[in-house]
């Protein structure tokens, strides 16, 4: 690839805000402005070569002018041209069109404003994509799925808060689904490298790189535009080779005539592409008795047990952390810490993302945290706050990953979430048994797809009043492309 | 006819800046013209500036006590300045209230203030707003409050004019282009005789690559300097400069950069240069290739720019230009984002234009270094043709055409003959505004559904204000200030600003607060003025407190 040459998608991601090239452009034309206009010192054929052009006339300079004209031809000559040119017909000089420039000067008034010009480059709604109802309903989907999930937790909390549950039964379920969403993402994890392989091996092999890569190989002088100078190093036989471990991996690797790196140790880090003119296996020497996907995983339980182990150490602190505070306090600062959650939730974040919006997850935690102080032993306590985890730390993981590799599944996922989650209202609100239950699903259902519809409606509806306005005074954005070779 | 006008901003002298030379410079050429004006604007800590001061050329500057908020900025009181604002504009008699910039808070409450007291106001905006962050939707609609009874509006460009007649929703008929103006005699391209004398910045200088002799022709593989002056900020296109500067290294092995000013991106370009490989970054003789200067002040920028070929600006948003018009002025060829305004400033044979990608940068500096080396451009002539195109005087005569425009008198006789005579009314209509009350109200309701409502409710109780200064401060016990006593005409060109000494050699008082002589002016000139001038001379401080 040569270094600079534009790519199709450089010129589509041209910004808005950039005046087309036409009316200033340096293509020598007649109709081209040469600085020479500014004031008339002109010499007769050159004014001939350009009848129509916008001469602009510059009686703010007649002195200076003099001077200029002084190397030319005679001052005299030129003043008594100009005289005879000034004293012509103003009509002519109305029809010298005026000209968007500063330099010039025009015989036309400041606050002149000419109607073919003017605004002309201004851009209403320039990005508007009309929106389908369908696919706003689809969307709106992980909206309620997430809202779910908040009315879930919160019932579980009544539940055990009322006894009417058992902590240890709601965060045991949880965990086995917990376990289940890990082992399902995992699956997916290693179905996509094995398909990435075989596609990223011929192709940009430097595209993906875990993030030990980064670590590893890559010092930031890389980003300072230069090509890395050799083709990557010939040492893949080795990739192969420490891959081998991996069954699913081998057969690939081996068929790619040992082009391909070392892909994502977790395929939630997308690095940006960082090639690395030294590139070092990084695996081989320290990781060699294990794959990369199976110290992730080793790395993920570790954690896990972990967080277990610290949670249940901290449950007693936790239980009696806001003790103190009155009940009112506590429901109402919950209520706002889940609305908080709520609202700042990162729905458009993609399977990539690991943690994204912080803040609502942290509300969420300390709302937990908050109400498990409610609780009246340190095995509720312990098992709310793990519960808490689950639900938004690890469960809006799986959500994403789940959306970005099935539809249906995404599909059952948000009806079995509705079911429970209604059906939870309907017990929690009436107190009663699982008629009450059957009957907030019925009306949940009902709502929540009735919500969806008249949202995406509503949403529709509204693209009329949009008025984006975009124009020449926007700031650019710049296209900060880095050719590497 | 002569006017009383009050210019009014928080942003002036001692602060630099762009916006507080023009309206320096506006000043100093409107009294020229035989006007009285004087510029308030609030006090500076540091250096001091408090109560009232007269600068070069019988500007008079009040310095009005405020508290200053952000970047001097004063605290958004509406109603606090209206009566040291009125005392001012009584004893001065002024006619007209001329604010500037559009994130002044004071000129919002000059402008307010002075059309509840009857006066005609102008209001010049500096800078381009977009329209879909929450910041620049607030400051919208704080400027559609303001300029909602304006008589008129100034804009640098023709793109700030489309910018901010659809920001404050204005008639475009009353919104009048007038561009920015540089000082030509300041930047000059390297005249023969500094040549011989390298030491043109001081110490820093003698890091720098040495200014190129403008006799000798550029050849082929000459060394080629690009100036970068602008400060190191995301807006200003920092990002494409260092994304762009190791292409055109590696490029161009014959280019040396100059690049002057500081700010946030300074860190990533030093890293970007640290991480470059040496023998790219220095020449053999271990002189560097890229010079970072810092933040260097106006008056030193002359003295960097002629040390150059090109100019290279990578801003992102732009509403003037100024110091394209600056390097033009002082011989360089430009290349320039085409953003903002910047397409209008300058004519096609002394610029490039680019777009704001990378490859296009190193494009259009390319494109540059060829017509430099092929000697396709006249650099010679550039000085000459930017002081035909901008000049403070010119500037100054077109504001006075707006003046008139506004007050609907008839034009001084050198401004009235620029124009036909089919121009002679052209937007007066969309100008007269009424000062009644309710036609004042009228306008502000327009504002929209709630904002139209609260803007009533302060212009009415701004009204009820004036009528309770009117008693509490009786307009006749307020003394009137006399006028600076009229120059004989003589001494009012040794004083003002110029002094002809001869062909072209303009010098003396040439930037504000700045004696500047030239080696060749009249040494007399100097001793006389600094002896018949009230006061000493230091640097920005020039005048007395009255």
């Amino acid at each position: 690839m040569p270094p600079f040459e534009p790519s199709s998608a450089s010129q589509s991601s041209r910004t808005s805000s950039i005046q087309s090239e036409q009316p200033y452009s340096r293509a020598p034309s007649s109709r081209h402005l040469r600085p020479e206009d500014a004031f008339p010192n002109t010499s007769p054929p050159y004014q001939q070569q350009r009848s129509r052009s916008p001469l602009g006339r510059s009686d703010t300079v007649t002195a200076a002018t003099a001077h200029l004209v002084n190397n030319g031809n005679t001052t005299n000559a030129t003043r008594k041209h100009r005289d005879k040119r000034r004293g012509r017909s103003s009509s002519r000089r109305r029809h010298r069109p005026w000209k968007k420039l500063l330099w010039v000067k025009q015989s036309y008034p400041d606050n002149y404003t000419d109607e073919e010009t003017f605004l002309d480059h201004l851009q209403r709604n320039p990005r508007l994509q009309p929106y389908e109802f369908w696919t706003l309903v689809a969307d709106s989907t992980i909206i309620v799925q997430h809202v779910c999930s908040v009315i879930i937790f919160v019932c579980c909390f009544t539940g055990i808060f009322q006894e009417r549950v058992s902590p240890n039964a709601v965060v045991g379920w949880a965990t086995f689904g917990t376990v289940a969403g890990w082992v399902l993402r995992d699956y997916w994890h290693t179905r996509e490298e094995v398909e990435d392989g075989g596609v990223v091996g011929r192709g940009d092999g430097l595209g993906e790189l875990g993030e030990e890569d980064v670590d590893a190989g890559t010092p930031a002088s890389l980003d300072a535009g230069f090509p890395p100078k050799e083709p990557p190093l010939p040492a893949n036989g080795l990739h192969s080779r420490v891959h081998s471990r991996n069954p699913s991996l081998t057969s690939v690797s081996g068929l790619q005539q040992a082009q391909s790196p070392p892909l994502a140790a977790s395929a939630d880090l997308h690095s940006p592409p960082v090639p690395s003119p030294t590139f070092i296996p990084p695996y081989n020497s320290r990781k060699s008795s294990l794959s990369p996907r199976m110290a992730e995983r080793l790395t993920t339980a570790k954690s896990a047990i972990l967080i277990y182990f610290s949670l249940l150490g901290l449950s007693p602190i936790l239980k009696s952390l806001t003790k103190s505070t009155s009940s009112d306090s506590i429901w109402a600062l919950s209520s706002w810490l889940m609305c908080i959650n709520v609202f700042t939730f990162d729905y458009g974040a993609g399977p990539e993302a690991k943690f994204p919006a912080s803040l609502s997850t942290n509300a969420a935690l300390m709302a937990s945290t908050v109400l498990a102080s409610r609780l009246p032993s340190t095995t509720h306590v312990f098992s709310l706050t793990l519960f808490s985890i689950e639900v938004f730390g690890l469960f809006p993981v799986f959500r994403r990953h789940l959306k970005h590799h099935s539809w249906p599944l995404h599909l059952a996922l948000t009806i079995f979430l509705i079911v429970l989650a209604s059906g939870g209202l309907g017990m929690v609100i009436s107190g009663g048994g699982l008629g009450y239950a059957v009957l907030g699903v019925a009306l949940g259902g009902v709502v929540t797809l009735l919500g969806m519809g008249a949202t995406s409606w509503w949403l529709i509806g509204l693209q009329r009043y949009k008025n984006e306005i975009h124009g020449p005074w926007d700031p650019a954005r710049p296209v900060i492309r880095r050719h590497w070779d | 006819m002569p006017y009383n006008i009050a210019m009014i901003s928080d942003f002036f002298y001692p602060q630099p800046g762009g916006v507080e030379s023009h309206i320096y410079q506006l000043s100093s050429k409107l009294i020229d013209r035989g006007h009285r004006v004087i510029i308030i604007t609030h006090a500076y800590d540091s250096p001091s500036r408090a109560g009232v001061r007269y600068l070069t050329n019988r500007v008079k500057v009040y310095h009005l006590p405020h508290w200053v908020v952000y970047r001097s900025t004063t605290f958004p009181t509406v109603f606090s300045s209206f009566p040291l604002l009125r005392q001012i504009f009584i004893r001065e008699q002024i006619q007209i209230v001329h604010g500037h910039a559009s994130l002044s808070n004071l000129c919002h409450e000059g402008i307010l203030h002075a059309r509840t007291m009857g006066l005609r106001t102008v209001f010049t905006d500096h800078s381009l707003f977009g329209f879909s962050d929450a910041a620049s939707i607030m400051a919208n609609k704080l400027l559609k409050f303001s300029l909602s009874d304006v008589d008129h509006v100034v804009c640098v460009s023709h793109t700030c004019k489309e910018n901010t007649t659809l920001r404050a929703s204005l008639n475009p008929l009353s919104v009048s282009v007038i561009p920015n103006a540089v000082v030509a005699s300041n930047f000059r391209p390297l005249q023969p005789h500094e040549v011989k004398t390298p030491q043109l910045y001081g110490d820093k200088g003698l890091l720098l690559p040495s200014p190129p002799d403008p006799s000798q022709p550029l050849g082929p593989g000459d060394p080629i300097t690009i100036i970068v002056i602008s400060r190191l900020f995301y807006n200003k296109g920092t990002d494409l400069l260092i994304s762009a500067l190791p292409l055109l290294l590696r490029m161009h092995p014959n280019l040396r950069f100059i690049i002057a000013g500081s700010g946030p991106k300074a860190i990533d370009l030093e890293q970007t240069l640290d991480s470059l490989p040496q023998q790219l970054v220095y020449l053999p003789s271990g002189q560097s290739r890229v010079v970072l200067m810092g933040s260097i002040r106006h008056e030193e920028v002359r003295d960097v720019m002629v040390r150059g070929h090109l100019l290279l600006s990578t801003s992102l948003t732009e509403a003037f230009g100024t110091v394209l018009v600056e390097a033009a002025s002082c011989g360089l060829m430009v290349v320039a984002t085409r953003v903002g305004g910047v397409p209008e400033v300058l004519p096609g044979n002394m610029t490039v234009f680019v777009l704001p990608e990378v490859a296009d940068v190193v494009r259009g500096v390319t494109e540059a270094v060829g017509l430099l080396t092929a000697r396709a451009v006249r650099r010679d002539r550039f000085h000459d043709q930017v002081r035909m195109m901008y000049s403070w005087a010119d500037i100054a005569r077109r504001t006075e055409r707006v003046y008139d425009l506004i007050t609907g008198s008839a034009s001084a006789e050198d401004n009235s003959e620029y124009y036909n005579s089919e121009w002679e009314n052209y937007g007066q209509p969309g100008t007269t505004q009424s000062f009644a009350l309710i036609d004042r109200l009228k306008r502000y309701f327009g504002c929209g559904v709630w904002a139209g409502k609260l803007f009533v409710i302060v212009v009415v109780i701004d009204y009820l204000i004036y009528c309770f200064l009117e008693l509490a401060y009786p307009r006749h016990k307020i003394d009137l200030c006399k006028p600076w006593p009229a120059a004989r005409k003589d001494k009012g060109v040794e004083r003002g600003g110029e002094v002809e000494g001869g062909e072209g050699e303009v010098v003396a008082v040439e930037r504000y607060g700045t004696v500047r002589q030239k080696a060749h002016a009249p040494r007399e000139v100097r001793r006389e003025k600094n002896a018949g001038a009230p006061v000493v001379v230091t640097g920005l401080g020039l005048g007395t407190t009255g």
